[in-house]
């Protein structure tokens, strides 16, 4: 059954049309990869699916309802949150406020909230780093901590932008390791990378963005033969 | 290696942890502050609490939006003004004591910030700031002009206040200073218990995410708007308070003095001088600025310096010092804003905590 | 209708002061991205320095600018290099709060020199007036918009024309851009200070033998210059110049039709607006 489903979804920029025309499902349960080159649209297409932009054409639908227009904080309400290709910790609070502050979407009291917030840690393994200041972790534990306070909101589709950009290959494991293992617990995941090998080993279904357009979809195993996708993009990479 | 007071967050929130000591303290020092009024004869130290009291009181209302929520309204004015217009309105012209009056000013502050809040919060940083400016000199110019209501320029001059009474006992005839100062210290104490509350609360960590990246508080499941307008309401409300208690206390009121840019800097000063987003900042930079200014406009200082030999009293430099010292006091404000967010962008309780835990670690 | 152009013209010639303070804000906002809340404070200080030279000195105001505006150069480059420099890179309020606080240095250093009284500069042609078809235009508002717009073409010719004119516009636009092109930022910012607050001193100079002069005279100034900017779009100084103009015949026509109390209601509300639905000014698009 599909948890997400993408109709038709367009937004312009001007005349810049960021995302056009794109449509695709994405399976409960399943890991779907977003790849593309730079300025495919894909950060451009989780805005629009969690509620930064609203799309100028076309449907969002999140577990069988009508997304368009709704805000960010209600998409997370209803089970959907995304992390930043940026990282945007709240510098001046600690790791595990900021990640408190993920778990009060669920509960009003505090004492849960920081139950819950330890416990997520714990997933990222950052439960020894609580007491610090967000603004003071190294950017492959900021990472890390974006996870963790996504995941404490409790989401049923977790939108990840990028989660390993930056990091090294030591991290870069550890972050594939993480995705897996949240993939165990239920949590649909959709994950934009640009490295192809670490996208292969997790995703189940691939869609290609180029200049806005889907430009394919499919197992792993099809998008590395796609004639089309190996012109586009990955015949620089592969 | 990043400073060790940007590793353990202490300054900001002190959580929990050994809680008797302190509040312990805390009553004892309620407690000699409720005994003053006995042992202490002089008006004028009174006043100068009282002065406090109110300044404690702004302060720490601004805290809660500006601290807290990270939206600096340098448009408080507006919230002080109606306030202290809706109860000297009401007074001079409905008789209507001004304990009833105050209320039906927190009524009409709601109602404004509800608006305000509606036009400004979606304005973010600098334009914010302008906005809020703009708003509150709307009132300014709107008070100026009402005459009919307000009369304008001139003035509210209210001599005389009905007794308190309960039942036919009269509690208080408000001839001294002693009803005041209760009232302002039980405000005062009132506020910095509410802001202690909206720390430890959902709602307090909800305004800091807000204040620390609203995008990213949008994304966890905050309605950024709300959270504002909730903010706004509870700052505005004590401001209100703050402005109405003024207004009586000092029995005159001009759109100058209640409603000017002014007042709403004051209001931001007292609570970024003391350390913003923490509870006791207000309260010392209201203590530290009350203290600076009333020994400015008093000449204590001039006299202090005249006393200790350092001028003389009929040379020109002392003469004046004392003819204008007592009118620069806003002086005052100038330099330690300059001095603060130059040298201790914490505030002082930043600095002093920072500097504690240095001497700590030796 | 006579009254309509009469407000229209007098209008007019008010805003081009009004847009010298406007540019002056808007390049110390473009360069730096800071708003200066002490920019009316500078004009002020313009003010005193001008009524000072005339009562001591005998110089006339017109005359005197040669003198005022090469010393507030110089006071706003040294209020750049020893005290905005090290906000740069603070957050914004800390930065505001700044300006705020030398702002109340200045107007309450100048009280305990001056006194908080009115000063009066009244030069022989404080009130008269040249007539043209009816309609009777105040001299010094005529003179002050002759020197106005000499300023102004000036200014342009510097900013489009010459290698610092052009560093400060590239500063303006990318400031990290321009450190890469190997400009020296620090160095801009402080010549923009200082012409900032030059021109606002200017501005002082040139309305003070028709405005009263006191101690706390620039906050209103202040907030003109905030609504300016806004309007023109903030760093844009075609937009300072059009909005300032703008603001000077709003004020003025405002003034007649809805009495002269109502007036800033009328600019600040218009101020709203344009924050809440052109946030990047009446000109559209462009920031720079
Ligand atoms: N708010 C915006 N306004 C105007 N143009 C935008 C905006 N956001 C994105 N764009 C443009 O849309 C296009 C797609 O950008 P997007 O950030 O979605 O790409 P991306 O696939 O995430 O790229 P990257 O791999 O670099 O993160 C780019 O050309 C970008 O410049
Ligand atoms: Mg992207």
């Amino acid at each position: 059954m599909a948890i997400l489903e993408i109709r038709h979804v367009s937004k312009f920029f001007g005349g810049l049309a960021a995302n056009s025309d794109v449509s695709f499902e994405v399976e409960e349960g399943s890991i779907v990869g977003l790849i593309g080159p730079n300025g495919a649209g894909k950060t451009t297409l989780f805005n629009c699916i969690t509620g930064y932009y609203a799309p100028s054409k076309g449907d969002v639908v999140f577990r069988g309802l009508r997304m368009n227009g709704l805000q960010p904080d209600k998409v997370c309400r209803l089970g959907m949150v995304r992390t930043w290709q940026k990282v945007r910790p709240l510098t001046n609070l600690s790791v595990l406020e900021n990640v408190m502050v993920g778990a009060l979407c669920r509960t009003n009291s505090l004492f849960e909230a920081r139950r819950m917030a330890q416990e997520q840690l714990r997933v990222v393994r950052l439960d020894q780093k609580g007491a610090l200041l967000a603004g003071a972790l190294p950017i492959g534990e900021r990472k890390k901590l974006e996870v963790a306070r996504a995941l404490a909101t409790r989401p049923k589709l977790l939108l990840l932008d990028e989660v390993m950009g930056g990091l090294n290959p030591a991290e870069s494991e550890e972050l594939i390791q993480l995705i897996l293992e949240i993939r165990k617990k239920g949590i649909t995941q959709m994950v934009i990378e640009h490295d192809m090998k670490a996208i292969m080993r997790m995703s189940q279904n691939i869609v290609v963005l180029n200049s806005g357009e889907k430009l394919a979809e499919g197992a792993p195993e099809e998008i590395v033969s796609n004639p089309r996708v190996i012109e586009a993009y990955l015949g620089a990479e592969v | 290696m990043p400073s060790p007071s940007f590793i353990r967050r202490k300054w900001i929130t002190s959580a929990g942890g050994k809680r008797v000591i302190p509040l312990l303290l805390l009553a004892s020092g309620v407690a000699l502050l409720a005994l003053i009024p006995l042992s202490v004869q002089s008006t004028y130290a009174l006043h100068i609490m009282i002065l406090t009291f109110v300044s404690i009181i702004m302060g720490s209302a601004w805290n809660i939006l500006g601290g807290y929520t990270g939206q600096y309204s340098v448009g408080h004015a507006a919230y002080f003004g109606v306030g202290a217009y809706t109860t000297m309105i009401l007074l001079q012209f409905r008789h209507i004591a001004p304990w009833y009056g105050m209320w039906a000013g927190v009524g009409a502050t709601i109602v404004t910030a509800l608006i305000i809040g509606s036009i400004c919060f979606r304005l973010r940083g600098p334009y914010f700031v302008l906005a809020s400016i703009a708003v509150a000199e709307i009132f300014r110019v709107t008070a100026l002009n009402l005459k009919d209501l307000t009369n304008g320029a001139e003035g509210i001059l209210v001599t005389e206040l009905p007794p308190l009474k309960f039942g036919d006992t009269v509690i208080t005839d408000f001839t001294t200073k002693v009803p005041f100062f209760y009232t302002g210290l039980i405000t005062a104490l009132f506020v910095i218990f509410v802001t202690r509350g909206v720390q430890h609360s959902k709602l307090g960590y909800y305004f800091q995410a807000i204040r620390e990246d609203q995008d990213a508080a949008h994304s966890l499941g905050i309605n950024p708007a709300l959270y504002k307008n909730i903010a706004l309401v509870i700052s505005a409300v004590f401001t209100s308070v703050a402005g109405s208690l003024y207004a009586v206390y000092v029995g005159f009121i001009d759109p100058g003095t209640v409603f000017s840019l002014d007042v709403s800097v004051q209001i931001v000063t007292i609570a970024i001088i003391g350390g913003i987003g923490t509870i006791l900042g207000p309260v010392i930079g209201a203590i530290v600025l009350v203290t600076l200014s009333e020994a400015l406009r008093s000449n204590a200082l001039t006299n202090a310096l005249i006393h200790a030999g350092l001028v003389n009293a009929d040379s020109r430099v002392g003469v004046f010092l004392k003819e204008n010292l007592s009118h620069a006091h806003i002086l005052i404000y100038g330099i330690l804003v300059v001095i603060v967010i130059l040298f201790m962008p914490q505030g002082l309780l930043g600095f002093a905590r920072r500097i504690v835990t240095r001497k700590r670690k030796g | 209708m006579s009254i309509f152009v009469q407000s229209l013209i007098s209008g007019i010639l008010i805003g081009g002061v009004y847009a010298l303070i406007g540019i002056g804000l808007t390049i110390i906002f473009g360069v730096m991205r800071v708003i200066n809340f002490a920019h009316g404070d500078l004009l002020m200080l313009g003010m005193y320095a001008t009524y000072f030279l005339f009562t001591q000195f005998h110089i006339d105001p017109f005359v005197s600018i040669v003198i005022t505006m090469p010393l507030m150069f110089l006071y706003g480059a040294f209020l750049q290099r020893f005290f905005i420099n090290r906000v740069l890179d603070a957050l914004p309020q800390n930065q505001i709060l700044l300006t705020i606080g030398l702002g109340l240095i200045m107007s309450n250093t100048v009280m305990l020199a001056f006194t908080s009284d009115y000063k009066i500069l009244s030069t022989r042609y404080s009130s008269s007036s040249v007539s043209l078809h009816g309609i009777s235009i105040s001299l010094p508002l005529l003179v002050s918009f002759a020197i106005t717009t000499v300023i102004t073409i000036a200014l342009y010719w510097f900013l489009l024309k010459t290698d610092t004119g052009q560093a400060i516009r590239a500063t303006a636009q990318d400031r990290e851009a321009a450190r890469l092109m190997g400009i020296n930022v620090k160095r801009m910012s402080i010549i923009a200070f200082g012409l900032g607050s030059a021109l606002a001193a200017t501005a002082g100079a040139l309305i003070s033998p028709t405005y009263y002069i006191f101690p706390q005279v620039g906050s209103s100034f202040t907030l003109k210059a905030f609504v300016i900017t806004v309007l023109g779009g903030m760093g844009s100084v075609i937009g300072a110049t059009l909005g300032g103009i703008l603001i000077g015949v709003a004020e003025s026509i405002g003034g007649v039709y809805f009495g002269s109390g109502w007036k800033e209601v009328v600019v600040f509300v218009l101020f709203l607006l344009v924050l809440l639905f052109r946030p990047s000014g009446l000109l559209g698009k462009s920031r720079t």
